[in-house]
């Protein structure tokens, strides 16, 4: 078991924005969490990465409890992560932010610097290397959050919207970015609320509802479950909704 | 290649100026510039590079230049001997008051360093073993050469220039390793350096340190010209506020722009004080307060960044082409 995230409950004062949520994440899967807004996908990410603080339950890596790690210390293990907002460093060019990923592994310049270039190659930037970062637009910028996270050479990446803002083409050439990191041997987790993006890349699916777990499975399984359609168009318009594919329901395949 | 060039001609200038022009204002001048640029260059590596604006590093400035003075008075040994002492204490004390304020983000660094440097002032105004009010002397005849304490200003002058280019060359040096390019990113999302592997707080504290140990040794060598430090010239706000405006002045986060910022900020300090006299000591806080707003309005990235412009404009469709 590569992460595992047992029981985990995130309160905001007495609201509860996670609540008792479990997963397991084994080597080479791609797990999807899906959720309407404000289901509380992102608040168990962030406690994934260690951006927020658990309030109660325990995350593992490879079997050692991190709960209590900061974030730096949780990538040095090899977890990684990219933000919704790109959080680009906008001061720097786009070889600068991923050689800040490469640093992690190798505290001299020049190798951090051969790292960086060999990683902006791969996902199709090296074009851009030498810009000031703060010249790409969003396509750029979350392409830039994963070459960075890519950088640090991790074990697990965790995606948060990385496709939010694309248009279809560069959806397009995101997935496929997004399979050839899997094929590389990286076990992936992906907040999606693009279904195409989920239906054609998660082997499994985790759905929230209101802090909850409410299904998981394959993402057919899921998206075909009463309770999750429910969650995402109210349950009389649920029902109204039978007999139509799950994937129309649920905003249907992006154009 | 070309700033190779550009740094010969630099230094050029720097040895040749107090040669050139020798009269003892423009000596004295020359000395002030690159003693106020020492501090500046130190300020930034926390300020600039780090992005973390301390508005309290006038008490390292102080620790350097109340040990110089104190190694003298208390034990008289040669002022210099006071400078090690300096750093030990500015870099101890940064660790004090870096742990809980470098957690807070923004202005509120800013203002706990604030309180932290009238603290001490008030402190040591009132502490009769620091000298209080009154402060410490220096030797007022030197005994030899190594108690510094020259009447020409040209001897400061270079040896200020040597100081100022190992501070230069260390905060050089710092830039182009993991730890400058860590603080740069620190500097525009902490979160996200973090994700990557970054340990903030910690580069934020080494940073925090080195940058009040270089101040404290501007802070002796301010000391030893002056031949005496007392609760206003050592300790006083002013000090830390000079230190900031010439670095953003000049350019923060650059390694050259704390001493732009100072060639243009202490000449026109000196000369609006012989030109009004005693009268015009209120009026350098509306000078700073209009070259504050100046540059926020007009030019946030200071003088220098003028000419970085290197980085063309390059709108990007599409994430750039994969291969």
């Amino acid at each position: 078991m590569l992460l595992e995230a047992r029981g985990i409950t995130k309160a905001f004062g007495s609201f509860k924005a996670v609540d008792d949520a479990s997963v397991t994440l084994e080597q080479g899967d791609i797990l999807g969490l899906i959720g309407p807004n404000g289901a509380g996908k992102s608040t168990f990410f962030n406690c994934l990465t260690g951006d927020l603080k658990t309030s109660s339950g325990r995350v593992l890596f490879e079997g050692r409890d991190i709960t209590d790690f900061t974030p730096e210390l949780r990538a040095e293990l090899g977890l990684a992560r990219t933000f919704q907002v790109p959080q680009t460093f906008e001061g720097m060019t786009v070889l600068e932010n991923v050689m800040i990923g490469a640093f992690l592994r190798s505290s001299h310049r020049a190798e951090a610097e051969t790292k960086a270039r060999a990683v902006l190659e791969r996902v199709g930037m090296s074009r851009l290397a030498d810009s000031p970062a703060r010249s790409l637009g969003t396509p750029g910028r979350k392409r830039l959050e994963i070459a960075r996270a890519l950088a640090t050479e991790p074990k697990v990446l965790l995606l948060d919207e990385a496709m939010a803002g694309l248009n279809a083409h560069e959806v397009k050439r995101a997935i496929d970015l997004v399979r050839d990191i899997h094929r590389s041997g990286i076990t992936l987790v992906i907040v999606e609320h693009i279904m195409e993006v989920i239906m054609s890349l998660a082997s499994r699916v985790m759905v929230f509802h209101q802090g909850k777990e409410i299904a998981r499975g394959s993402p057919l399984e899921v998206t075909s479950n009463p309770a999750v359609i429910a969650a995402y168009l109210g349950t009389r318009a649920a029902k109204a909704a039978a007999g139509h594919t799950p994937i129309e329901l649920m905003g249907g395949p992006i154009t | 290649m070309r700033r190779l060039l550009w740094l010969s001609v630099v230094a050029a200038v720097a040895i040749a100026y107090p040669l050139l022009l020798s009269s003892p204002f423009q000596q004295r001048l020359g000395a002030l510039v690159l003693l106020y640029a020492i501090a500046a260059s130190a300020w930034n590596i926390v300020g600039g590079y780090a992005g973390q604006i301390s508005v309290g590093h006038v008490v390292f400035f102080g620790c350097g230049a109340y040990a110089a003075m104190g190694a003298y008075a208390k034990f008289g040994l040669s002022p210099l001997f006071g400078i090690p002492g300096g750093i030990v204490l500015a870099a101890g004390l940064a660790a004090v008051i870096g742990v809980p304020t470098l957690r807070l983000s923004g202005h509120y660094f800013s203002m706990a360093t604030i309180a932290v440097a009238e603290t001490m002032r008030l402190i040591v105004t009132n502490t009769d073993y620091l000298g209080a009010a009154v402060g410490l002397s220096g030797p007022t005849v030197p005994r030899n050469i190594f108690d510094l304490s020259f009447l020409s200003s040209l001897p400061y002058y270079y040896l200020f220039l040597v100081i100022l280019a190992i501070t230069l060359l260390i905060t050089w040096w710092m830039a182009n390793s993991r730890m400058g390019f860590y603080l740069r990113a620190i500097k525009d999302s902490e979160r996200a350096a973090r994700s990557l592997g970054a340990p903030a707080s910690r580069t934020k504290l080494y940073a925090f340190m080195l940058s009040a140990a270089l101040t404290s040794v501007a802070g002796a060598l301010y000391a030893m010209m002056f031949g005496f430090v007392d609760p206003e010239s050592g300790l006083g706000i002013l000090i830390s506020v000079k230190i900031l405006i010439m670095a953003a002045l000049g350019g923060a986060g650059l390694l050259f722009g704390p001493l732009v910022g100072a060639a243009i900020l202490v000449p026109l300090e000196e000369i609006s004080n012989s030109w009004l006299g005693g009268k015009g000591a209120g009026l350098t806080f509306v000078v700073y307060g209009a070259i504050i707003v100046l540059i926020a309005r007009f030019q946030p990235g200071g003088i220098l960044s003028l000419f970085k412009r290197r980085a063309k404009p390059n709108v990007d469709k599409g994430a750039g082409h994969a291969p």
